[in-house]
């Protein structure tokens, strides 16, 4: 009797031993799915990414490098042409796990609820927006199996060569523009870049179009023709309130400003801040200021030369420190709330200038050019009213600089370089497509490169061993995973 | 509190006059042994009462009783003996050896106490002594060096900082390892409170931490599967059970008050860097005030000559050495504990009340460590057959500023370390400008002033905990009994964390505030039976049931960039953000346990157990989410089984096979969730995939199985004793984060595809080569050799990553056919000759080619081994102990920066005229030989240093750990006072290393106790400790 009982009391435990345990391992502060609305929202704030890849990967290799700053602190990389692999990988090590994750199962999830095709559409657009920001930057990289570790299980996802990135792209782009008509998209207010406004993601589907078919000028000018041709048919930007930018907050903090926030060793480069001065440009006092006292006089505006540490700084130039020279204006350009630049109607207008040059497309190249030039003083007005650029200023600065016709691609060029300064991803690659502005490398001793500017950044570390058969591939297939090698569309 | 623990003092010492009654007559004498030795420690036990002592080394005892009483003689190992006083005052007697209870009983697994003979499995009891004799802050620490086979890591974490202790090799690639915590019958929380990684970030200390040595009474090391298999998934690590003293061993009333003070001082023996070359660039001087802080680390300057040179604030001074810097920033650290404990035996009701005060100073100016705890242990006999117990433990712990470990910012251990030579830390001195901002000396804002590290940086804790636990006992009949049990770990862990205003790297500062509740309820209820089926079969079995329930919280407050500066308070702040984790698990189980003995010396003991695991539940999985865990173990005890020689005091041959792990630590592993982000994006919500690692939804339980024989033998009357194991598990269905391309999106995947086994065995031999009569020598050396091998990870024998250092050119790996925890990273890249290849750029200078990751090292030491010395003289005790590891490595972050800034002492080769470099022309495949100007030898090592091989060394040490001496003051000369023992030890620990392998650091010096061990980056320096303690008895 005792045994049975005993038998009863643990057959009662028996069943209670995993009751409720299903119940309970479900979290109760996170969900099994969220709106596409909220996944758009943390999408566009990804592609600005964070001070990290700003820092690293914009500020640090591509700014110097462009020289629109320099510095004599080491560990800018850029400016001296060493390398930091950790630091030349460090947009990769972010939007792979950020924006591209993001928006692979962001449109996952507008493919399994049957959403509209302009949602789609738009997700397409950021999605090719984030690799396009890759692969210029480092060549073959993963692409069709990037991002799909849960999706379809790739956990090891193989480089895709550019050449074949491009033309993935810029179908996205095509069918994404298709499938844009007008009104306001189901995302609605969820998209703080255009607040669902059809027509802009169009003309923004279109001007990246123009952006990716430019590229292709020197790997295959045909290409870059029929692409840009196609652009233009469907409408690109046509005025600064089509910019593609998110305006950040001060809980939701942009980049770059975080950057020049903690980082006093950035200065403007001589190169940056000679062009400016030469064309009596306007928007010189509103980008620089003297570090020292955060003038912006112009004659108090010196430019600092690249590729100087302060022993050789001292030799050159006798100068003891560095607050004498100009640093990029923090009073207008470094608030939390600066806007994230990722392109503008101002590089639309310098590109179908470029257009009409070379196959006498868009009309008027002249035109075009004055826009250009107008759109991207005016669009300094989105840091602050302080950055407002009259009329009769541009007026001015356009009599003094006048289109040249005959030296047109490098005016152009080197327009599009001064009007990108901060989008540094765009101004290292439209540089590395047209040769202009014409840079002068350094030569630091020591440095990675032979004193010639790199042409593009690395791979992260790890993929050498956790991915290494893909790796391995990509190596082979584009050249060594160094600073020189060139990317596809690059060719010499 | 001070006030309050005096007037606690004051109660306590007026309960002890009070304790003091009329007794009617004194009784001396002697006890010795059959031989006529005198018998030390015998208990004199008045019959019927709680009245006793105990003899002295002498054999001494003196007792007041009743003048007709009867006195009880007892003593482990030995019959005890009954004499009547019948008014006598001299009562001289002797007792005889028992064979039958020469064996001590130990605290098996669920608290069961058995004889050891009857274990076929290792066990190790350490008794609170040992404990108490060197108290450390982390009173698991006091272990080190004392058990074969468990491997204590303490690491460069602080005096606050958690331990890492793993018993037979680690059998999981990714869950802790470290073993469970019983502490009075009650599994307690152990969780690591935060740890430093690459980025930087301190220790948070641990669990077991909470608990105070002096309350320690006894520490059991389930060291296999065998012996703790009724704890079934959560014994893969091995099991801990500590038990806290309870007054039983008390007669009547008595006070302890035990003291100790120690003093730390950094250790700067250990490291050995270059004095003669300061700081400059490329063989020169700065010129200015920009050049020096440019220069920063750089000592890449001349030779130092005395001349005036420009620095950081831009004062001129000396450039010659100015001694050395760690011993100048490091001040002399203090630990102070002071315990206080009452207790009081009766034959109902017993307990112990104590309180403990533990104040430390760090080596690391400003920060130290309080920790107050409270203990109540308390046991009565209700009925005849019911009995019930009450444990509590209430712990007040506070920490000021654990030390910022690993990477630079706010790290003083890194900026004071690598000062260039001719700097003298105290002239960072005062840590901020007239403005309120950090004084800095480099242009590297990243590189934090060591003083505003210390004295800037706030970053506060305070633990509140309360450990209770309640049984009930009731006894059916004498052979049957029933008991429940029921605890609670309550813990609370306030923190705030301050980088203030005028921070280099972060100049508006910032706040964190944080708070973390953790809960755990354990209950059990186990019906047992012990009766003895015939004169020579027993048979002892037991059932039960088991919940766990683990709930814990956090509330995370932030904010960013201070609006007044100097107000650190969340509120002013620019920007806020916030957040709550929570999770939540339960284990249920059922066990059960058989035990069959054979006329006391065959015994044969099964046990089995099943857990079901919620993290392993989730609606429609269709994997098990239960495991069953089974064990069998046995022992023979040959020297009573069979004639022996005489010399054999004692033969055992012991045995046993278990499966033991466990489930996923994690809950809500198994599906992809969503978060939504704290902070919204103009107005509008934001959120996205949570977490970075594939989770799978059919994830399984892992398991482990063990297989262990041993031997105890004992020879010449217990003067000499082997104690021999050998082991071997193997880990299966591990669940690992298999390793994925970041460009996957993941940082990893969750799979139960890992395969591990370790194999090793265990010594201690103990012996008395010296016993007289008043000297005696315990000897006793213990090892352990444990190898691991990890067999699989998942179905392609991906490498599982862990943690890499800063440096960024190493990890710890995990790699199929290797050593656990295998440092990996950058190697030279040589011909097939094995020399170096370089490459040889346009200035002449060769920079070393970096070859492939190659495996470099294990960051396990696989041999430990503990040597004990204990000398005896009447009432002197010396006690000396010697530990070592050796067969592992330790990659230096340390060394590889001493390189780079040319700190190190191989870095002034050829400063004044060249380093002569040959080896092989990467673009040529010929050798080459050429000299490397000066000017160009940083440019020289700054190449060598990405190559991690050339930064891993053996870890291997010998170190001269615990010296005490200790004297108790004889009972006669307590006679007339109140005190009944009085002991004074001298200690020390961390003297020296008798011998080491790597320079510059201490080979213990890894910065997390997590499995990547082998990574040192810029820890709390070694220092060695001095001190005293007393222990006195009322």
């Amino acid at each position: 009797m005792k045994k049975v009982f005993l038998l009863l009391i643990m057959a009662l435990i028996v069943g209670a031993c995993d009751d409720g345990f299903e119940e309970l391992n479900v979290n109760p502060t996170k969900s099994a799915q969220i709106a596409s609305a909220n996944k758009l929202t943390a999408l566009e704030k990804y592609i600005s990414s964070e001070r990290y890849d700003n820092w690293r990967a914009g500020m640090i290799y591509q700014s110097t490098m462009m020289q629109h700053i320099a510095t004599t602190a080491g560990y800018w990389s850029g400016d001296k042409y060493t390398w930091n692999r950790g630091y030349a990988s460090s947009l990769l090590d972010r939007y792979y796990g950020n924006a591209i994750k993001t928006a692979q199962d962001l449109i996952v999830q507008l493919d399994e609820e049957e959403s509209p095709e302009e949602m789609k559409a738009i997700a397409r657009i950021l999605r090719v927006f984030a690799f396009s920001r890759i692969t210029d930057l480092h060549g073959d990289v993963p692409y069709s199996e990037a991002g799909k570790a849960v999706i379809d299980g790739i956990f090891l996802p193989k480089y895709d060569k550019q050449s074949d990135i491009y033309a993935d792209m810029l179908k996205e782009l095509e069918e994404s523009a298709a499938a844009l008509s007008s009104g306001t998209s189901e995302f609605g207010a969820a998209d703080v870049i255009y607040g669902g406004d059809q027509a802009k993601w169009k003309r923004l589907a279109n001007s990246l179009m123009l952006r990716l078919g430019l590229r292709l000028i020197k790997v295959d000018a045909a290409a870059s023709q029929a692409w840009a041709t196609k652009a233009i048919a469907g409408g690109v930007m046509t005025s600064n309130e089509d910019i593609f930018f998110l305006k950040h907050d001060q809980d939701n903090r942009n980049g770059i400003s975080e950057v020049f926030d903690a980082d006093g060793n950035p200065r403007m480069s001589d190169t940056f801040i000679n062009f400016l001065k030469d064309g009596n440009d306007p928007r010189l006092p509103i980008l620089a200021a003297r570090r020292s006292d955060g003038s912006t006089e112009v004659a108090d505006l010196i430019g600092f030369p690249n590729g100087l540490d302060s022993a050789l700084l001292l030799e050159l130039t006798g100068e003891e420190n560095t607050d004498n020279y100009a640093e990029p204006n923090r009073a207008i350009l470094a608030g939390f709330d600066a806007p994230m630049i990722f392109q503008t109607y101002a590089e639309v207008e310098f590109m179908l200038a470029e257009a009409n040059v070379r196959w006498g497309l868009a009309g008027d190249a002249e035109t075009h050019y004055n826009n250009g030039v107008t759109a991207a003083m005016k669009q300094l007005a989105l840091f602050s009213d302080a950055a407002i650029i009259e009329d009769d200023a541009i007026a001015t600065y356009l009599t003094d600089n006048p289109y040249d016709a005959a030296n047109a691609i490098e005016q152009i060029s080197t327009q599009y370089w001064a009007a990108t300064f901060l989008n540094e991803y765009e101004t290292f690659s439209n540089w590395r497509r047209t040769g202009f502005p014409v840079l002068t490398p350094v030569n630091y001793p020591g440095n990675e490169t032979g004193g010639t500017i790199p042409r593009r950044l690395t791979y992260s570390e790890s993929e050498a061993s956790v991915n290494a058969e893909n790796y391995a591939a990509a190596v082979a297939a584009q050249g060594p995973d160094v600073l020189t090698t060139r990317v596809w569309w690059d060719v010499q | 509190m001070n006030k309050k623990f005096l007037s606690f003092l004051t109660v306590i010492l007026l309960l002890f006059f009070q304790g003091v009654t009329g007794q009617t007559k004194s009784v001396s004498g002697i006890v010795t042994d059959d031989t006529g030795s005198p018998l030390p420690g015998v208990n004199v036990v008045e019959k019927g009462t709680s009245n006793g002592t105990s003899t002295d080394f002498d054999g001494n005892y003196v007792i007041s009783v009743d003048a007709n009483a009867t006195l009880v003689f007892s003593s482990l190992g030995y019959k005890s003996k009954e004499v009547s006083v019948n008014g006598k005052s001299t009562i001289n007697t002797s007792i005889s050896e028992d064979a039958s209870e020469l064996d001590e009983v130990v605290v098996t697994a669920l608290g069961i106490r058995k004889e050891t003979k009857a274990l076929g499995y290792s066990l190790t009891e350490v008794g609170g002594e040992e404990i108490a004799t060197i108290k450390t802050p982390n009173a698991i620490n006091s272990l080190q060096g004392k058990i074969a086979g468990v491997n204590i890591s303490q690491n460069s974490t602080g005096a606050a900082g958690s331990s890492r202790v793993i018993i037979r090799g680690s059998s999981s690639l990714s869950g802790e390892n470290q073993p469970l915590y019983v502490v009075d019958g009650i599994p307690i929380n152990n969780a690591n409170n935060g740890a430093a990684s690459m980025w930087g970030g301190s220790d948070g200390g641990d669990g077991i931490s909470s608990l105070n040595p002096d309350d320690i009474e006894s520490i059991s090391v389930l060291k296999g599967g065998a012996a703790s298999a009724l704890y079934g998934s959560r014994a893969a690590g091995g099991v801990i059970i500590v038990t806290t003293k309870s007054g039983k061993d008390q007669q009547g009333f008595g006070v302890e008050v035990s003291s100790q003070v120690t003093f730390d001082q950094v250790n700067t023996s250990l490291q050995d860097y270059q004095t003669d070359y300061g700081q400059g660039i490329r063989g020169e001087t700065p010129a200015n005030q920009a050049g020096a802080l440019e220069a920063g680390f750089s000592s890449w300057g001349p030779k130092f000559d005395g001349s005036l040179v420009p620095q950081f604030d831009g004062v001129s001074r000396p450039y010659s050495y100015t001694g050395n810097n760690i011993d100048k920033f490091y001040r002399t650290g203090s630990t102070f504990i002071n315990t206080v404990a009452l207790t009081n035996a009766s034959e109902n009701l017993t307990y112990r009340l104590s309180a403990s005060d533990l104040n430390n100073e760090d080596i690391l100016p400003n920060a130290g460590l309080n920790r107050k705890s409270f203990s109540l242990n308390a046991s009565s006999v209700m009925s005849e057959k019911l009995t019930s117990s009450v444990n509590v433990k209430y712990i007040i712990e506070k920490v000021q500023n654990r030390a910022r470990l690993s990477d630079s910012p706010g790290n003083a251990n890194f900026s004071a370390g690598l000062l260039p030579g001719n700097l003298d830390v105290t002239t960072l001195l005062p840590a901020t400008d007239e403005n309120g901002l950090e004084r800095q000396f480099t242009d590297n804002t990243f590189v934090t002033n060591p003083y505003f590290s210390a004295y800037n940086f706030r970053r506060k804790d305070q633990r509140n905990r309360i450990i209770a636990s309640t049984s009930l006992r009731y006894e059916f009949t004498d052979w049957l009994s029933l008991t429940g049990r029921i605890g609670i770990d309550n813990d609370i862990i306030r923190r705030t964390e301050v980088e203030p205003f005028g921070t280099g790297f972060k100049p508006r500062g910032g706040i964190s505030d944080s708070e973390r509740r953790t809960n755990q309820v354990d209950a059990d209820i186990i019906l047992a039976a012990d009766k003895d089926i015939t004169d020579k079969f027993a048979i002892s079995a037991l059932v039960g049931a088991n919940t766990n329930h683990l709930k814990s919280e956090n509330l995370f407050l932030g904010g960013n960039d201070f609006i007044v500066p100097g107000l650190e308070d969340i509120g002013n702040t620019v920007s806020q953000s916030r957040s709550r984790e929570y999770s939540e698990r339960k284990i249920g189980s059922l066990y059960g346990s058989i035990e069959l003995s054979y006329d006391r010396w065959a015994y044969v003991t099964f046990t089995g157990r099943n857990d079901w695991f919620s993290t392993l539940s989730f609606p429609g999985k269709t994997t098990p989410n239960d495991d069953f865990y089974p064990s069998i173990n046995g022992s023979l005890i040959i020297s009573d089984a069979l004639e022996l020689p005489n010399f054999i005091s004692f033969l055992k041959l012991r045995g046993g096979y278990s499966e033991v792990a466990g489930g996923a630590q994690n809950p809500y592993a198994l599906g992809l969730t969503y978060g939504i982000f704290g902070v919204p994006l103009q107005g509008q919500p934001t959120g996205a995939i949570n977490g970075g690692t594939v989770p799978n939804a059919n994830l399984v339980a892992f398991s482990k199985n063990e297989t262990e024989i041993g031997l105890d033998l004992r020879m010449f009357n217990n003067r000499l004793s082997f104690d021999l194991a050998y082991y071997k598990n193997n880990t299966t269905n591990d669940i690992v984060d298999v390793a994925t391309s970041p460009y996957s999106g993941y940082g990893g995947a969750s799979a139960n595809l890992g395969e591990v086994s370790n194999k090793g065995f265990e010594f201690l031999v103990s012996g008395t080569p010296i016993r007289t009569d008043n000297f005696s020598w315990n000897v006793s050396i213990n090892g352990a050799y444990n190898e691991s091998l990890v067999v699989a990870t998942d179905d392609v024998d991906s490498d599982v990553n862990l943690d890499e250092p800063r440096t960024q050119n190493v990890r710890i790996t995990h790699r199929v056919g290797e050593r656990y925890g295998t440092i990996i990273g950058v190697s030279y890249e040589r011909d097939a000759n094995g020399v170096i290849k370089y490459d040889i750029d346009a200035d002449g200078v060769p920079r070393a080619v970096e070859g492939e990751r190659k495996i470099l090292g294990e960051g396990v030491a696989p041999l430990t081994m503990g040597f004990t010395n204990t000398f005896t003289y009447k009432n002197l005790s010396l006690n000396i102990l010697i530990d070592g590891k050796f067969g592992g490595q330790i990659f230096s972050g340390t060394n590889t920066i001493l390189y780079g800034n040319g700190l190190h002492k191989i870095t002034t080769e050829g400063r004044e005229t060249g380093l002569t470099v040959s080896g092989i022309d990467n673009a040529t495949d010929q050798p080459f030989t050429t000299t490397v100007a000066p000017e160009n030898l940083s440019t020289y090592w700054g190449e060598v240093n990405d190559i991690a091989e050339e930064f891993v060394e053996d870890s291997d040490y010998i170190k001269f750990r615990q010296l005490s001496l200790g004297y108790s003051l004889p009972k006669r000369a307590l006679e007339n006072v109140f005190l009944t023992n009085v002991n004074v030890s001298f200690i020390a620990s961390n003297l020296f290393y008798i011998s080491r392998s790597i320079d510059n650091i201490d080979p213990e010096s890894a910065y997390t106790v997590g499995n990547s061990q082998g990574l040192e980056y810029f820890g709390v320096p070694a220092s060695r400790n001095y001190g005293m303690s007393i222990n006195l008895k009322f």
